[in-house]
């Protein structure tokens, strides 16, 4: 059987360890893959349309500029669980005097990286429809790390957080997942930050493939990715490692905030 | 200069898939991945390898300069670190540039010695000055940081 070619943005070099699992793991259901690593998401899409690639595994601004370049020429095969419904939170100091959206105005927001769709363009994006626009009604102090990586790389949203704790904001944005395992670890004191408000539920990564993406492969390829079990000690480590418990059809419903936020924010510019 | 410079060879083959086995005059270790990015790997990788022979080279090397000095040595442990320019460029990420090279090598030499400090820092230098792999990772342009920890 000829390879499936899978793009991935690799932010870190350990993140290499989980496709060569991931590989191994097709290649033993005799259903080879061959990875691609890119730096941006921007490249593996470019790789994508110009079919060097049959599958991308896409960040959720990936996936919605796949589509975007190509006039909806793109589906979303697969995802994970823990890609379905997450939201972002916005935080603030428990004793400052940000009790509201409202109370932000004339404030200062830190955000992650300007491609980050969690920790930068959806937060923001909730700030806007409760009137609230970045330049005009408050300051952004954004954190530029790894611009490419949609925000991958967890460094942008984590200076937030530190911009946030030394005074230099009112507010900053995060995933729920980065919120609670700072709590966890310490990093985000509950005692002295709280959540201000949460975005609407959104989903994050898919497995994206150009529309003439062979049934003949396809199938194969999902039918191996689908039979992972959480369950099989074999492939919990690597899911483990890629945050998941099971892998799930793809789907398109969760992009719509995204996709708005890109719009108003003039992301696409 | 000696007239004729005297070398050193392995002989290094493959035993499995990712994985090697270095052959020296009669004895032979084994290798791994020639850069590792997985804490649970079982093997020792190449750089790993050259990290250790810099920490060797270091440790041993003291102790010889020490016993030169008829200084006493309890103890002498060094710890190696490195960091690479770019390690995505050895994993082919397309879009990354520069070179996986060594970029910075750090050494702490932590020694447990009754001995006076200044001479345990005389036989410091004579390592500095004559180990073959600093001189080399020197000439390469590595950002070496190499420090003496003695230890009451």
């Amino acid at each position: 059987m000829k390879p499936v070619i899978v793009g991935a943005v690799l932010y870190d070099p350990k993140v290499s360890v989980i496709w060569e699992i991931i590989q191994e793991f097709f290649e033993a259901r005799g259903c080879p893959i061959d990875t691609v690593f890119f730096t941006r998401y921007e490249l593996q899409n470019d790789a994508l349309l110009k079919g060097l690639l049959d599958v991308a595994w896409n960040s959720p601004l990936a996936w919605l500029d796949a589509q975007r370049r190509s006039n909806g020429g793109c589906r979303a095969i697969a995802m994970r669980d823990t890609d379905r419904d997450r939201v972002s939170r916005l935080v603030v100091r428990t004793d400052g005097p940000v009790d509201s959206l409202a109370a932000l105005r004339g404030r200062t927001v830190a955000v992650g990286a300007s491609d980050s769709p969690q920790a930068t363009l959806i937060p923001l994006g909730l700030l806007e429809r409760a009137g609230l626009r970045a330049g005009r009604d408050l300051e952004v102090r954004r954190h530029d790390v790894l611009v490419g990586k949609h925000g991958d790389h967890v460094g942008g949203e984590r200076d937030a957080l530190a911009c946030l704790q030394r005074g230099e904001a009112d507010a900053c944005a995060m995933l729920d997942l980065n919120h609670d395992a700072w709590r966890a670890d310490g990093t985000l004191d509950p005692a002295r930050f709280r959540i201000l408000a949460t975005t609407d539920p959104f989903d994050h990564c898919v497995f994206t493939v150009r529309d003439d993406f062979p049934a003949a492969a396809e199938h194969p390829w999902l039918e191996a990715l689908f039979s992972m079990r959480y369950e099989d000690p074999r492939h919990r480590q690597m899911m483990d490692m890629e945050g998941l418990k099971a892998w799930l059809p793809g789907r398109t419903t969760g992009f719509g905030q995204l996709s708005e936020a890109a719009e108003r924010q003039g992301f696409w510019r | 200069m000696p007239a004729e410079a005297p070398s050193w060879s392995v002989r290094v083959a493959t035993t499995g898939r990712d994985a090697a086995r270095a052959f020296v005059r009669g004895t032979a270790f084994e290798l791994g991945v020639p850069l590792g990015f997985d804490r649970e790997a079982p093997s020792i990788s190449a750089m790993e390898y050259a990290l250790g022979a810099v920490g060797g080279e270091l440790v041993v090397g003291f102790q010889r300069a020490a016993r030169r000095r008829r200084l006493e040595v309890d103890t002498v442990e060094a710890t190696v670190e490195a960091r690479l320019e770019n390690a995505l460029v050895h994993l082919l990420v397309v879009g990354e540039t520069g070179e996986p090279a060594m970029q910075a090598l750090s050494a702490r030499l932590y020694v447990t010695s009754p001995a006076e400090p200044e001479a345990l820092r005389a036989a410091w230098d004579e390592v500095l000055r004559t180990s073959p792999l600093l001189a080399t990772l020197r000439r390469a342009a590595v950002d070496l940081d190499l420090t003496l920890k003695p230890l009451a």
